[in-house]
C-alpha cells in the first residue's frame, strides 16, 4: 500500500483483556495466611542449623537447604523499618491512593523482611529504624492485606 | 427415603441453612429448582445474602430447574459421580439460565457426612486390635515382660501383650506368670484411651488397678503410641486459593479497510468488500483477496437479514478482548449468510440466547432459520455496535 493512503477510515477500537487466574498460595503460604486472618498472628519458620527465621514461611533454608516446613515460630507483633519508598504515581492496581509509603519491615525475631504499607507517618518523617507495629485488617480477603498496614508503635 | 453413598437427599436439603456461605450469594436474587425423582421437589429461594429451601410441588418462577435422580444427585454433592458425564449422559438435567444454577456452586460448603460413632466394643476391639502395631520397638529395648489387660463389662476381654526381642504379639486371655495386670472396666478404658481421662484419676476413684509391676505400668504410654480412631485423621489444613482477574486496556488499530466496515456499522450497514478479479466477498473485509492475491478495492453493502448457516452452542466461554467480560453460556456463535452473499461467505456473530435451540441450521444450497440483527443503541463502529442476531418472525 502506498504510503500515502486514505487513512479516513482509520482509527481505534478500545478492548480490554482479562486475564482470569488462580492462585494458591501453597501449604506454608496458607497457613501464613490463615493463622493472620483468624488469629491476629504473624507466622515464621526457623531454620534448626542456622537458627535463621524467615518470613514469609518457606518450605526450605535459604542458607542451608535445610528442610524447615514443620518448625513454625509466632513472631511478636512488632517491628522495624529497614527500608522504604514513597509510591506518588496512581493505578488501578495499587493497594492505597497515593502517595504512600511501602516499607521493608523487618520483625523483632525474624530475619528477613517483609514488605507492606505503612500508614500513621508522613512520608517526610519516616527513618530506617523506626518501630511499628502491624495493624490488622477487620474485614478479611485471604491474602496479606489481612494485615490492614503497619503503623509507627 | 433411599440412601446412597450413605446418603439421603433430604439430608443435603436440611444442611443447606447451615452450609450456606452468604459472601457466595453477593447480588443473586433468584429460586432454583430442584426436581429429584422418586425424592421429590425442592425450591432454593436466595435474595439478600440470605436462603430459604422448602419441599414444594410448586417450581414456578425458578430461574432454573434441575431434573435428576436421587443418586445422581447425592453422588455429585459427594464428588462420587462426575458432574459433567451425568450431565452430557442426560441424567443431570438443567431447564433455564445454566449460568445462574452455576453460582449456586459459591454458595455452599461441600456436604460433608456425619462420622459414625463406634460403639464400645468396637474401641475394644480396634484398641487391642491395633496393639501390635502401635508397638514402639526403640522404646522397648531389653524388655521381656508380659501385660496382662483384664477389661470388665459386657464389652470386655481379656488381652496379654507379650513383649520379647523387640517385638511385640498380642494374644486372647491372660498369661501366666504376667509382669504386671492392668483391670479397668470397658466404658472407663475406651475414656482412657481416647484421652478423655487419665490414669491416675481413674486410679484414685478405684476404678482401675495395676498388679505387678507398677514401673512398667507407666512406660505403656511411651511403649506404645497413642490409640487413634478408624478414619480419624489429623484436621486437614485449609487451603487458599485466589480466583482473580487481570485486566489490561488496550487499544486495536482499524486500518482502512476494516475501519471502513467498523465505521459502517454505526449506519446500520454491512460492508463487505470484493475481489476485482474472482468477484468473491470476504466478511469481515480484509485488504487482499486471500485465494487471488490482489487487493480487494470493490465494496458492497449485504444484509442486513440472511439465514442461519452454522452454530456452535458455546458452553465453556473465555473472555472477549474488546469487553474483557466473560459472556453468559451457553451462547450461540453463528455463522449467518446474509443477502446478497453466497457459498462460504457467511458473517459471524452471536444469536440472541433464549434463541439458540429454536434455531436450524443447514448446510450447502439449503438455507437455515431466517435472522434479523439487533443494533445497539449507541453505536461506536465496533463489532458489538450488532448485538447479536434473532430470528426475523
Amino acid at each position: 500500500m502506498p504510503e500515502d493512503f486514505d487513512r479516513s477510515d482509520c482509527f481505534t477500537v478500545e478492548g480490554k483483556l482479562a486475564l482470569p487466574y488462580t492462585y494458591f498460595a501453597g501449604k506454608m503460604g496458607s497457613r501464613f495466611i490463615t493463622t493472620i486472618r483468624d488469629q491476629k498472628k504473624i507466622l515464621g519458620v526457623k531454620c534448626k542449623t542456622c537458627n535463621k527465621v524467615f518470613i514469609p514461611p518457606r518450605q526450605t533454608c535459604a542458607l542451608c537447604m535445610e528442610d524447615i516446613r514443620e518448625n513454625w515460630v509466632e513472631l511478636k507483633n512488632e517491628g522495624e523499618v529497614t527500608n522504604y519508598t514513597v509510591v506518588r504515581y496512581n493505578d488501578k492496581h495499587l493497594p492505597r491512593k497515593p502517595p504512600f509509603i511501602l516499607a521493608m519491615i523487618k520483625l523483632r525475631e525474624a530475619d528477613t523482611p517483609m514488605v507492606h504499607i505503612l500508614e500513621g507517618i508522613q512520608p517526610e518523617k519516616v527513618k530506617i529504624g523506626l518501630k511499628v507495629k502491624p495493624i490488622f485488617a477487620a474485614q478479611t480477603t485471604n491474602t496479606i492485606l489481612d494485615i490492614d498496614h503497619f503503623e509507627p508503635l | 427415603m433411599s440412601e446412597y453413598f450413605g446418603v439421603k437427599v433430604d439430608d443435603l436439603f436440611n444442611t443447606m441453612p447451615d452450609r450456606f456461605r452468604p459472601e457466595g450469594a453477593e447480588g443473586v436474587d433468584a429460586s432454583f429448582g430442584y426436581d429429584i425423582a422418586g425424592e421429590g421437589k425442592w425450591r432454593l429461594t436466595v435474595k439478600d445474602r440470605k436462603m430459604k429451601i422448602e419441599k414444594t410441588p410448586d417450581l414456578s418462577g425458578c430461574v432454573t430447574v434441575t431434573t435428576t435422580d436421587g443418586e445422581t444427585f447425592v453422588g455429585i454433592n459427594l464428588g462420587k459421580v462426575d458432574a459433567m458425564k451425568a450431565f452430557s449422559s442426560g441424567k443431570f438435567k438443567v431447564e433455564g439460565d445454566f449460568g445462574a444454577l452455576a453460582k449456586t456452586g459459591k454458595m455452599f460448603r461441600k456436604y460433608v457426612p456425619p462420622k459414625r460413632e463406634l460403639t464400645p466394643k468396637e474401641y475394644i476391639l480396634d484398641m487391642f486390635g491395633t496393639l501390635e502395631k502401635r508397638f514402639q520397638p526403640a522404646r522397648a529395648e531389653g524388655l521381656d515382660v508380659s501385660i496382662g489387660y483384664d477389661i470388665g463389662g459386657q464389652d470386655g476381654g481379656k488381652w496379654t501383650a507379650i513383649i520379647q526381642g523387640g517385638k511385640c504379639v498380642v494374644k486372647e486371655g491372660l498369661a501366666e506368670n504376667l509382669s504386671v495386670k492392668l483391670q479397668a472396666q470397658a466404658p472407663d478404658w475406651v475414656a482412657l484411651m481416647m484421652g478423655k481421662i487419665d490414669a491416675l484419676s481413674l486410679l484414685s476413684a478405684g476404678k482401675a488397678a495395676i498388679a505387678g509391676d507398677a514401673k512398667l505400668a507407666l512406660r505403656l504410654g511411651e511403649i506404645f503410641s497413642p490409640y487413634t480412631p478408624p478414619g480419624e485423621k489429623a484436621a486437614e489444613q485449609e487451603l487458599i486459593v485466589l480466583r482473580k482477574t487481570i485486566s489490561v486496556n488496550q487499544k486495536f488499530a482499524t486500518g482502512p479497510v476494516m475501519g471502513k466496515f467498523l465505521k459502517a456499522l454505526k449506519e446500520k450497514k454491512i460492508m463487505a468488500n470484493q475481489c476485482p478479479r474472482c468477484g468473491r466477498l470476504q466478511l469481515p473485509p480484509r485488504e487482499v483477496c486471500a485465494p487471488c492475491r490482489v487487493r480487494a478495492t470493490e465494496w458492497k453493502e449485504v444484509g442486513p437479514k440472511g439465514h442461519l448457516m452454522v452454530m456452535d452452542v458455546v458452553y465453556y466461554a473465555s473472555p472477549d478482548p474488546l469487553t474483557g467480560e466473560t459472556r453468559e453460556t451457553p451462547y450461540g456463535s453463528i455463522h449467518v449468510l446474509l443477502d446478497g452473499c453466497k457459498g462460504h461467505e457467511t458473517f459471524w456473530h452471536l444469536l440472541r440466547r433464549d434463541q439458540i435451540f429454536r434455531v436450524k441450521e443447514a448446510w450447502g444450497e439449503e438455507r437455515g432459520t431466517r435472522l434479523r440483527p439487533v443494533w445497539a443503541e449507541h453505536r461506536t463502529g465496533n463489532i458489538h455496535d450488532i448485538q447479536y442476531f434473532e430470528i426475523d418472525e
